[in-house]
């Protein structure tokens, strides 16, 4: 048999392809920077004369750019990212809780357990127009179970509002006082009842008959009513105030980014309970730790820089979202009344942003870009506090 | 959840008190002669087969573990031995697929029986493991992990607990004065005997080790054994080993494990000097494993 011949590669050769690829993998890098560079470049250039005080100040003026500002944007976004997160991080860390620790051992239920694991990695890939579409129909309609709200008529189920009639007395004063059926919109004076004064007192009011002459006196005047005359009906709302369906609210927006991020948050969960060390279970379950002990002493601890960091990327996703928000919010600049409850529109940073940039009059495209260096801000803000959040974690648990 | 977990810990408390009631008696009862020849049995085991699926991992073994002594299991990797123990305390309940038939035996506890509460059994058998694995809470915390479990304690109490148990882990003049440090900032030495105070804080009647030692560097390993050797005037020890000096140093009896089966159990001593079996002697004397 003739020995196997071996001939050497060149070594110039492999050094060659060697420097290419590199020079390959530069190229593709420093063409994400440059993309990068030109379009923050594009935005500040843009945006950057229109930062001011007003811009953060100022509210929605139609046709008036240079006087309007984002204060309402801002605390709108703030309000459903704070709802958004309220909603999504209990229900999203419980489902990663159930899905790596509480494994099923019968066949059927690790199936479904499967089924499920599966399903959220599915989710986190949908567009979030379509948890938009889905916002629409379960949380601003309610898939129709619930009677719509009308103009005029309030909710059918509601919670956190009160009702009260209104009307004047024959000496020209405001006063009111409570309602006992929300769905008659018109009070006819009949019998004597307490009402309450525009100063808080509270006064017994006289009812007179149609006949009789009007007194004189003008502290008696204060304080009566012909029979008849009619009060009308308002409602004053905490801040809770919720009624069913959500309709076109910040709530509906906010549950609906949930939706958007509860994959997410399940995913970075269970990739942070994951990475929890197996013998830190096994300690605890020495020691007789039941499996809620384990979770709750062991693993959560562990786990719950991974899960912050996790949370707080995906509020950063949520609160750049545009496409669900303006599916079941609308595209709101801005509401005279700002923003008193749950049950209120406002306007967010993204959808301010995408309404400017259409905006026929030039100045608002130039204000949009400086929203846009706003919300950067923000965003960075927002991933440097995860990794601040992360790295004190980590020093505090290697004991230092 | 504070509240479902009550009746729970009246439980264990009950149990706490007649387990104390029943080895007081059992101190006291004239049976029981110092120095006996016949040791105390803590743990009787009987035709015991632990299965992983359809692998039979050990093979009809009978074993009684002597209260109050070091017992080291020996045999070379694969033979059953960590299996073997983690059994004693059901952490194989954990493995998908393990299985075990025949008897475990602790006191009055069936502990191979569906219906044993693994916590009661747990707090009755404490386990060191072959890493050290304290929590990522400070020191003081991870001693007193164990009675905030199981005890409705106050915290005096608990901190006497705690100073005790370092005490007795021959760990407190080192940590004293940094309780509320991390228990991750101590050395793997120390670690591994914060976790043994760990586990005998909760007051068990028996040790299991599973290679207590085989992270550890030869100084921090002759304090734990120096420690577990301290430790059998309390309780009955496990301790599974690789290290065949270490088993003759610090047990009283070995058991030498071989593909699933016992092949020999006695004095450390005889085992090692005048083993009875020929497979024993091959591997005392380092001919395999």
């Amino acid at each position: 048999m003739s020995p196997i011949q071996i001939i050497q590669k060149s070594e110039a050769t492999r050094k060659h392809y060697s420097s290419v690829f590199a020079i390959a993998c530069l190229v593709i890098c420093s063409l994400v920077v440059v993309v990068l560079v030109t379009l923050l470049a594009s935005v500040v250039t843009s945006g950057g004369g229109w930062l001011s005080w007003t811009l953060l100040t100022g509210v929605h003026h139609e046709d008036q750019p240079e006087m309007s500002g984002i204060r309402q944007a801002l605390t709108g976004s703030l309000f459903v990212c704070a709802i958004c997160g309220l909603a999504a991080l209990p229900v999203g860390v419980g489902t990663a809780i159930f899905l790596e620790e509480f494994k099923p051992k019968h066949r059927v239920l690790r199936w479904f357990h499967g089924l499920v694991d599966l399903n959220i990695t599915n989710l986190a890939g949908v567009p979030s127009i379509v948890y938009g579409i889905l916002g629409l129909t379960a949380f601003v309609y309610m898939f129709g179970i619930v009677p719509p709200i009308e103009a005029n008529r309030p909710a059918s189920i509601e919670f956190g509002a009160q009702y009260y009639y209104q009307a004047k007395t024959l000496g020209g004063k405001w006063i009111n006082f409570p309602a006992s059926d929300r769905f008659q919109t018109i009070y006819h004076f009949k019998e004597p009842i307490s009402a309450t004064m525009a100063t808080g007192e509270d006064v017994q009011l006289n009812i007179l008959s149609k006949s009789a002459d009007s007194p004189e006196a003008p502290a008696i005047r204060d304080r009566t009513v012909f029979e008849g005359n009619s009060a009308s009906i308002f409602r004053r709302n905490d801040w809770w105030h919720v009624h069913l369906p959500f309709s076109k609210s910040i709530l509906s927006a906010g549950l609906t980014l949930a939706l958007v991020i509860l994959p997410i948050v399940i995913i970075a969960s269970q990739e942070a309970i994951r990475a929890v060390p197996g013998s830190l279970r096994e300690a605890a379950f020495g020691m007789g730790a039941n499996r809620w002990q384990v979770v709750r002493s062991a693993v959560i601890p562990s786990a719950i820089p991974g899960i912050m960091t996790g949370a707080i990327l995906s509020m950063s996703r949520a609160i750049g979202e545009a496409a669900p928000v303006l599916a079941v919010m609308g595209g709101v600049l801005g509401t005279t009344s700002g923003l008193t409850g749950l049950m209120d529109k406002a306007p967010v940073l993204p959808v301010t942003i995408f309404r400017w940039s259409g905006d026929e009059n030039a100045g608002f495209e130039h204000l949009s870009a400086a929203a846009i260096i706003v919300l950067l801000i923000v965003l960075v803000a927002m991933n440097s506090l995860a990794i601040i959040i992360r790295n004190r974690f980590e020093k505090k648990q290697q004991g230092v | 959840m504070a509240m479902v977990l009550q009746p729970e810990r009246m439980e264990m408390e009950q149990q706490i008190k007649s387990s104390a009631e029943s080895t007081s008696a059992e101190s006291t009862s004239p049976i029981v002669v110092e120095g006996a020849a016949a040791p105390e049995t803590a743990v009787s085991i009987k035709s015991f087969s632990a299965f992983y699926g359809d692998f039979q991992a050990i093979c009809e073994v009978d074993l009684d573990i002597a209260a109050k002594t070091v017992t080291s299991l020996i045999g070379p990797s694969g033979c059953g031995k960590s299996t073997f123990l983690k059994w004693i305390n059901r952490m194989n309940d954990m493995v998908a697929g393990a299985w075990a038939t025949g008897s475990i035996q602790l006191n009055d506890l069936q502990v191979l029986d569906r219906q044993t509460d693994v916590v009661a059994l747990r707090r009755r058998i404490g386990m060191v493991f072959q890493k050290p694995n304290p929590f990522p809470k400070s020191i003081f915390d991870n001693v007193a992990y164990g009675p905030r479990l199981h005890f409705r304690i106050s915290k005096s109490e608990l901190a006497d607990l705690v100073q005790s148990s370092l005490q007795k882990a021959a760990l407190w003049d080192e940590v004293k004065d940094r309780l509320n440090r991390s228990a991750l900032g101590l050395s793997g030495g120390q670690q591994q005997r914060l976790c043994i105070a760990r586990a005998i804080a909760i007051g068990p009647q028996i040790l299991l080790m599973d290679e207590p030692c085989s992270a550890l560097d030869p100084a921090s390993t002759s304090r734990v054994e120096d420690l577990i050797y301290e430790l059998r005037e309390q309780y009955a020890i496990v301790i599974v080993t690789h290290n065949m000096h270490q088993a003759a140093r610090c047990s009283d009896r070995t058991a030498f494990f071989f593909e699933g089966k016992i092949v020999e159990e006695g004095e450390t001593d005889q085992v090692f000097t005048k083993p009875l079996k020929k497979q024993t002697e091959d591997y005392v004397t380092g001919k395999f494993g």
